[in-house]
């Protein structure tokens, strides 16, 4: 027993170690940080509590805080509709099912830099694929990224795109899950597809989806890379997110003290939303 | 009229040709079941009935409805699936109600449906509970519920109780049984088990390789089975086979084998052919001293043999004895069982015989058996 109890520390050792350094370690100095100022150069010094007061006065935190809502608003809906329309379809008998599945995995593991550069070119105003596709069918071209009304919506669908491949695949184990006979039984009980839709495969698919409401909520109040790489976080700084709010707090203005308090804050917000939607969506599914 | 008839069907899935040239009339108000060993077809048949797999050639109809090119839908047919089939995610009153909520029936409608099926099948307490919460034979009360509530042309049954365990399944055979009866609902079933086919069917349907071996009261194929596919497939314990031939002798025919001579019944055709005789384990009669040190009595009307198993079941037992190179089996009254090891005779009554010729079609059945 001992032995074997030996044995399991050493091999639960490496992991450890890892989550020693690279989870706990970072978390327990962020904690330490919120009450410090430090400029990476001078020696760190005491605060208090003026990095929070500072931030819950701060106007440009909440804006990007709300930003991060708008994009969240549109990137997490459009994400489940999108995996769960390209699971059903790929989930048919059809030609090159694996091929499909594939191509649609690929942008999640490409890198989020070359995945923002190729999406800045096809977003372009004049030189674009997708506005040059407007303009022939006869529409005037949308400065996507440039429009403060439209650069964020923008920035959701590309970020949604780059993902999709992720989620289709836990749609796709999801539809595995669903015995043939219920689909028989209902098909035979008289309901249409849609009908086999409603009452069958979307609750059906409800762990499914609290996963994917949850894992898209989570990744995208970490976006960065886009705006950063895309918008600067402009225009009118529109796409400007949390996340690059406390990447140029520590990086751009050194202040390392504020920075780790803008996580802590979105580490909170996170859990609180995360929450409020599993609440949200337990309650639907008593309905 | 009959209620549902398969007018020359055939099923191929791709090269295999898995039904072959299936006709049946299944008469209005009857339990028909269809029984065969594993990938005879039952399933298949059954499905192509419901709509759920397509026919490669032929027609099917229900009452005078050509349904062949209808959706499972529109064939007003209901199915009981052999793992149910319920709804997960809802409540056994929503897994009754759903299909006629689809079908826009009236709220009072579906509610006095609802009430009705599960007064019959006693699911009162569990209606607000969901499948998970109930054991395997509530789940299948529902599921039989589910079919009721729609009130169908035809009930489709596909081994409805091959997941229960013994004694629930022997109980929800009678209340099939009884359901049916009262109902009086044209129903096709599928079972393996031929003790289900044979406790249940009105008439049974015994299917080998996609084809139909015989149709016929449960009776006539234990009393008359047309081949030794269907004399081996129905009765419990299955009938003792001995491969050997027939001769005349005396005004008389004889089937003889190795170890074994029996006197057959008058009015037995002559064959040349090898034949293999069939007799049930219930219809031998032992005693347990041989009767003569040579095979048999003077009468031919025995086997001598020496018991090599001996299985009490209770009120009866199955005596394995071995008659030179042939293993045979006597269903026989529990009071007095011989040791293994020892020797005994085995009546074999002439008029319970059954012979069959080689290509395994019964042969000599002209004298009606009591
Ligand atoms: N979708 C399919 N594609 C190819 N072959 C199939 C398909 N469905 C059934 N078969 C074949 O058809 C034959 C009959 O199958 P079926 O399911 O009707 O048998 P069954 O009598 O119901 O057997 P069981 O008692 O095992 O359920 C089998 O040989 C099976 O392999
Ligand atoms: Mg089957």
């Amino acid at each position: 027993m001992r032995a074997e109890q030996k044995t399991a520390s050493l091999m639960a050792g490496p992991y450890a170690a890892f989550l020693l350094v690279f989870a706990v370690y970072p978390i327990a100095f962020a904690l330490v940080l919120v009450f410090l100022q430090w400029d990476l150069v001078t020696a760190p010094t005491f605060a208090g509590a003026d990095n929070i007061r500072l931030l819950v006065h701060d106007g440009r935190f909440w804006s990007a805080v709300a930003n991060t809502f708008v994009f969240l608003s549109i990137h997490v809906p459009l994400q489940i509709i999108t995996a769960l329309a390209l699971a059903l379809a790929l989930n048919r008998q059809l030609v090159g099912r694996s091929f499909w599945r594939a191509a649609f995995f690929l942008p999640v593991v490409i890198s989020g830099a070359v995945v923002a550069i190729l999406w800045s070119n096809l977003y372009a105003t004049d030189v674009g694929l997708i506005n040059h596709l407007l303009v022939k069918i006869g529409l005037s071209p949308v400065p996507w990224l440039t429009d403060p009304r439209t650069a964020m919506p923008a920035i959701a669908v590309m970020v949604t795109w780059k993902n999709v491949g992720f989620y289709v695949i836990i749609y796709l184990a999801g539809l595995q899950y669903i015995p043939r006979s219920c689909q028989e039984a209902i098909e035979i009980e008289g309901a249409s597809a849609w009908q086999r839709f409603r009452y069958l495969t979307l609750p059906s698919l409800l762990p499914q989806t609290i996963l994917v409401v949850t894992l898209s909520t989570i990744n995208g109040f970490q976006l960065f890379i886009e705006p950063y790489v895309m918008t600067g976080g402009g225009p009118l700084r529109r796409t400007y997110s949390v996340v690059l709010y406390l990447y140029n707090n520590a990086f751009a203005y050194q202040k390392m003290g504020y920075a780790a308090t803008i996580g802590v804050a979105l580490a909170l917000i996170i859990g609180i939303v995360v929450f409020a939607q599993r609440r949200l969506i337990g309650k639907a599914e008593a309905l | 009229m009959p209620s549902v008839t398969f007018e020359h069907v055939t099923k191929r899935f791709g090269d295999a040709t898995v039904i072959e040239d299936f006709d049946l009339q299944v008469a209005d108000g009857e339990l028909l079941v269809l029984v065969g060993g594993s990938g005879s077809g039952k399933s298949t048949i059954l499905r192509m009935l419901a709509g759920l797999e397509t026919v490669t050639s032929g027609r099917i109809r229900i009452d005078d409805r050509d349904v062949t090119d209808l959706a499972p839908r529109d064939r007003d047919v209901a199915m009981v699936f052999q793992d149910y089939g319920l709804y997960p995610h809802m409540t056994v009153r929503d897994n009754l109600s759903l299909g006629l909520r689809l079908r826009k029936i009236p709220r009072h409608e579906i509610d006095r449906r609802v009430a009705w099926a599960a007064g019959m099948l006693g699911l009162e307490p569990l209606l607000d509970r969901k499948p998970k919460a109930l054991s395997g034979g509530q789940r299948q009360r529902v599921a039989m519920g589910r079919a009721m509530v729609r009130e169908p042309k035809v009930f489709l049954f596909d081994e409805p109780l091959s997941n229960l365990d013994a004694g629930l399944r022997a109980q929800m055979r009678i209340e099939i049984g009884s359901l049916q009866d009262r109902l009086k609902t044209t129903t096709v079933y599928v079972t393996h088990d031929q003790v289900e086919a044979m406790t249940l069917g009105d008439r049974i349907v015994v299917l080998a390789d996609g084809r139909i071996q015989q149709i016929g009261r449960p009776i006539e194929l234990y009393r008359t089975p047309v081949n030794r596919f269907v004399a081996g497939f129905i009765g419990t314990p299955a009938m003792n086979f001995i491969e050997g031939t027939l001769a005349a002798d005396g005004g008389r025919m004889f089937f003889s084998a190795e170890a074994a001579r029996l006197k057959m019944r008058a009015g037995t055709a002559e064959s040349s052919e090898p034949i293999t005789l069939g007799i049930r384990p219930e219809d031998l009669r032992m005693d347990f001293i041989p009767q003569q040190p040579t095979h048999g009595s003077a009468d031919f009307d025995t086997l001598t043999g020496r018991v090599v198993l001996v299985e009490r079941l209770g009120g009866t037992s199955h005596v394995h004895f071995q008659v030179g190179p042939h293993r045979l089996m006597a269903s026989v009254a529990s009071d007095s069982l011989p040791e293994v090891g020892h020797d005994i005779t085995a009546h074999v009554p002439a008029a319970r015989v059954h012979l069959f010729g080689g290509d395994g079609r019964a042969i000599g059945r002209t004298a009606e058996i009591v």
